[in-house]
């Protein structure tokens, strides 16, 4: 058999809808509420239990590592600041977690232990994201064929971040952190980019189905596992738009592909056991590089080195617009330089004279051959980033890396992919053992199920409007509004097209489920039309209530006596009746009375 | 430790990985490839064993060569690391593997290590005091700059208070440091407490106390007298807290700063040591219905310390009320006795004062002594243990529990 062209899996992370996981504090967001209190603290990275130190670890630990958190008190406790051990599993996640593992014909184990995966860039107060495997090997069924379901496991989310301060000071918030995170995924099963999107939607159609896949910016995340032949496995983290799977697929097939042409072209090219790094200022002494030159006025130095044989090969592109120097300046990027400059370039770009040029090249000794790399920055950072720089150059292989996505499709590297050695037991929490109860439990909390509710959806709607509403992020309103009375197409029909419609003309309701529950109420008890509700809906963004509303535009429904009136006013002429009246009365009511007057 | 791989079989799923010690009888918990640790049950399990690792603990290997502080270890979770029989940590880890993650603390001295005990802080008697205490006069001895104390942070305040009176005039610094997160953790205090405590421990201050954060940020640490110190939070980096007193200095190494807060002693005192303990001491909380039987049963003890509640009191009943259980009589009973029965305040801040109330009034006419003193509950225990380790005569340890020994009764409550 032909070997195929890619691997691909994915991961998926899903926000839950119930309390926070290690302690009793509510799940909700303090975006732009000001602090009850502000931390500092330091992390170290520590050792696995097997004593190692985890890689990705280790090279976050080379830099500063103070970092600032600021602390809510409606949602953040000592668990949050690390002040307090933490509480035991919040059960309502386990359970749904147990839930859709079974719903994906998983193995659950029979001992949940909890660990802690060492992650030391600050998000996490501990130095931990606390996590814990609930389920193995099972599957789902695609249109490509079945795919694997490697692991389920949940765990707490960490904290996000604001802003990196210019000291380099990291500064987080902590009312995200330790929010539930459903984490699943896939073997490498996945055959193309349109599979790959396939596979997202599906799953995140599994996971809303359980009505407690909280909802809203960021609450999903996907990271796309890819490699080819004699490539590896390179994760490509945060997608947050499944639209742009097949892209960003091709996108990384693409670059693993330039990158083995490159490689193959730099076959004769032994790097240089220890290219030496040089100090250049001097070079720049009276440069017209107004880049180079605010660097050195505040104390910065430029210092580079040469990378033999090299010429050429840092103007490879390997991704749309990105050459194999971008792919060297992200590694010089960790150490916190902004970026490097390199002989590939139109130096002229930075208004680096041609004297300047020679006398770089002199400096360096670059041959014929040579390429040449320097950065602007203190001279710790400088030399820090070089090295990144030169240990990325050595590399002879593609190497297994977890990168970040761009808008565009196109990833920048991030940091190594984080091995085993980052584990280690979470020793303030017991092991939980999974019972048969416990699983039946979990079974009727998550729900009936994708396909139980992909039924349930065709005996509600048109087969069109189904399909939409299954996939929609809406669906959990949509079962509240039909469980409250409202007709399912007019349910339907108002969260997924007058929402939209809406959008367009720049109308934005914040908070859909409150304000349909609540315009529906009205609707319910017969104080308006369903025509008018696109009348209603824009006032209300602006935070009107609907009594106001009605009475303010004069939209109250008029029924009995005074429609009975109206219609042999207009002589019972419906198309005259509903022209002048569209938005107050009902057309079917309107007729019924017709025929009985 | 060793560890088996294995190939575990189960209903048809393959699991690799290695088992791990908290295995037992009824479930295999396995360290699957992923780093994932899970549990599964042995019904129905058919194992492959693939070879065994070994897996270290990493120790910087320190010349033992004598340096500027001794750290002695009496274990806590300043040492502890996962214990895999039940999966909770356990002071395991030795002084000299702490010392590898602290390349710092080179910067800072030079010193030695001697572990003491590996051993929890709650399972520790006044004997355990006493072996520290001869512990760290041997290194006195020997010449060193100063001494710092690994121990668990719960009955720390007992030791510090202990020390202090086992060791008054010390010539150099005794720091007891602790830690609340264990060092086995990214966000553990132990780093900057023990490099604050080193600091500490090369500082002017030549008295016994505890050096820990001074409040919830990683940032400086306080060292606190040791009589006057108490554990006040269970988990918070900030637990301990000077009691009616201000710290007796704010240090911050990184910033090489050592900021006297009050008057203290310098270095050169001429060591006074006496180790001897009673550890026959009951110390007692008393609350609403105490049964007057549990004092009954203290006929046997060298010496009792109360935690009474308010300015130091217990149902005495002067009123005939109804219903209520006096436990006056068992009070006087012991008192007259012989048994020096001493009282402190549940209240934990401010001073005794047995002249206020009536009942306070008759607890003294008992015999029960500690009125005008603002001692701790703990430190009056550790100083009771003391002096009844060198004095029986129930007059002359009243006595002596009046004479203020390093701080623990202050003079004034200053406000």
């Amino acid at each position: 058999m032909e070997e195929p062209i890619l691997k691909c899996g994915i991961e998926i992370h899903q926000r839950l809808d119930t309390g926070k996981l290690f302690c009793r504090c509510p799940s909700t967001l303090s975006e732009d509420e000001k602090p009850d209190l502000q931390i500092i603290r330091n992390l170290r990275a520590s050792e696995s239990e097997m004593g190692e130190l985890d890689r990705a670890a280790r090279l976050e630990q080379e830099k500063q590592l103070d970092f600032k958190y600021d602390a809510f008190r409606r949602n953040c406790c000592l668990v949050e600041t690390d002040e307090e051990p933490p509480l035991p599993i919040d059960h309502e996640a386990l359970l749904l977690v147990l839930g859709v593992a079974q719903q994906l014909n998983m193995r659950v184990v029979d001992q949940v232990h909890t660990m802690r995966k060492i992650v030391v860039d600050g998000s996490n107060t501990s130095g931990f994201q606390r996590t814990a495997l609930i389920a193995t090997n099972g599957f789902m069924e695609t249109s490509q064929g079945k795919v694997g379901i490697d692991t389920i496991a949940v765990e707490e989310e960490s904290a996000g971040i604001l802003e990196t301060e210019k000291s380099g000071l990291k500064h987080y918030r902590l009312d995200r952190l330790g929010i539930p995170l459903i984490e699943l995924a896939t073997s490498p099963d996945i055959v193309s980019g349109e599979h790959c999107k396939e596979v997202a939607e599906k799953i995140g159609m599994i996971l809303r189905a359980t009505g407690k896949a909280a909802r809203g910016l960021g609450t999903i995340r996907q990271d796309v596992n890819i490699s080819i032949p004699q490539g590896t496995r390179v994760e490509i983290k945060g997608v947050q738009d499944l639209k742009l799977i097949p892209k960003i697929v091709e996108i990384e097939v693409n670059r693993q592909k330039n990158l083995l042409t490159l490689l193959e072209k730099l076959k004769g090219v032994q790097p240089e056991e220890n290219p030496q790094v040089m100090d250049l200022t001097e070079i720049f002494a009276n440069t017209e590089s107004g880049l180079i030159n605010r660097g050195i006025v505040s104390g910065q130095r430029v210092m580079g080195f040469r990378l033999q044989g090299h010429k050429g090969i840092l103007g490879t592109e390997l991704q749309p617009g990105k050459r194999y120097g971008t792919e060297l300046a992200d590694y010089a990027k960790t150490a916190g330089v902004k970026g490097i400059i390199h002989s590939d370039e139109e130096l002229s770009k930075y208004k680096i004279s041609s004297e300047e040029f020679t006398k770089l090249r002199e400096n360096l000794e670059v041959g014929e051959e040579d390429a040449f790399v320097f950065v602007v920055a203190e001279e710790g950072t400088a030399r820090m980033a070089l090295a990144r720089v030169k240990e990325r150059a050595a590399l002879r292989e593609i190497i297994g890396e977890t990168r970040k996505v761009n808008q565009d499709g196109t990833s920048a590297y991030m940091r190594p992919l984080p091995g085993k050695a980052r584990m280690y037991p979470e020793t303030d929490i017991r092991a939980i053992d999974i019972t048969q109860t416990t699983l039946i439990e979990a079974k009727q909390r998550a729900g009936e199920g994708l396909d139980a509710k992909k039924k349930k959806l065709d005996d509600l709607l048109n087969p069109e409007m189904a399909k939409r509403m299954i996939k929609s992020r809406h669906l959990k309103t949509f079962e509240k509004l039909v469980e409250m009375g409202v007709e399912p197409m007019l349910a339907a029909a108002t969260l997924e097209d007058t929402l939209v419609a809406l959008r367009r003309e720049g109308v934005e309701i914040k908070n859909p489920e409150t304000t349909l529950s609540d315009l529906f109420e009205h609707y319910l008890k017969g104080e308006f039309v369903k025509s008018a509700i696109i009348e209603i809906l824009p006032a209300m963004a602006e935070g009107k209530g609907v009594l106001e509303i009605l009475e303010e535009r004069q939209l109250h429904k008029i029924s009995g006596e005074p429609l009975k009136k109206l219609v042999l006013e207009h002589n019972k002429n419906l198309g005259e009746i509903m022209k002048n009246y569209r938005l107050r009365v009902d057309a079917k009511e309107v007729k019924e009375l017709m025929n009985s007057l | 430790m060793k560890l088996k791989r294995v190939k575990l079989n189960k209903k048809g799923v393959t699991y690799e990985g290695f088992i791990l010690p908290q295995s037992n009888d009824k479930t295999i918990v396995l360290k699957l490839e992923n780093g994932y640790n899970i549990g599964l049950s042995k019904e129905g399990t058919s194992i492959e064993e693939l070879g065994e690792i070994e897996v270290l603990p990493k120790t910087k290997e320190t010349t033992q060569e004598r340096g500027e502080i001794a750290i002695l270890s009496m274990g806590g979770t300043i040492c502890s690391r996962v214990e895999y029989k039940t999966g909770a940590v356990f002071p395991s880890t030795t002084p000299g593997e702490l010392m590898h993650n602290l390349p710092e603390l080179e910067k800072i001295c030079s010193f030695h290590t001697k572990s003491l005990f590996a051993m929890l802080s709650e399972d520790m008697a006044p004997k355990h005091w006493s072996i520290a205490a001869n512990a760290i006069k041997e290194e006195i001895d020997q010449g060193v700059d100063g001494v710092v104390i690994l121990h668990g942070t719960d009955t720390m305040h007992y030791s510090s208070a202990a020390l202090s009176y086992m060791l008054q005039d010390t010539p150099v610094p005794v720091v007891l440091v602790g830690a609340q997160r264990s060092p086995d953790r990214p966000s553990t205090d132990a780093r900057l407490n023990i490099l604050n405590a080193a600091y500490t421990a090369k500082g002017p201050i030549a008295q016994v106390g505890v050096c820990m954060h001074a409040d919830t940020n990683d940032d400086y640490a306080y060292f606190h007298l040791g009589t006057r110190v108490r554990k006040m939070h269970t988990s918070s980096r900030d637990a301990f807290q000077s009691i009616g007193v201000n710290p007796l200095a704010k240090v911050d190494f990184r910033n090489e700063l050592f900021e006297p807060r009050c008057n203290y002693d310098d270095r050169g005192g001429k060591l006074k040591f006496n180790n001897e303990v009673s550890e026959n001491v009951a110390l007692v909380y008393t609350y609403p219905g105490m049964n007057p039987k549990i004092l009954d049963s203290l006929a046997d003890y060298d010496g009792i310390v109360i935690a009474g509640t308010g300015l130091g009191h217990v149902a005495t009943d002067p009123f005939k009320a109804k219903n209520v259980k006096r436990v006056l009589p068992e009070i006087q009973a012991l008192c007259a006795s012989g048994i020096p029965v001493v009282m402190s305040s549940q209240c934990i801040f401010g001073r005794v004062n047995l002249n206020v109330y009536t009942a306070g009034r008759m607890l003294q006419e008992a015999g029960v002594i500690g009125s005008d003193a603002d001692w701790t509950p703990e430190a009056a225990y550790a100083k009771l243990c003391w002096v009844l380790g060198h004095e029986k005569n129930q007059k002359k340890v009243e006595t002596e529990m009046m004479i203020p020994i390093a701080g623990d009764i202050t003079p004034r409550s200053v406000v």
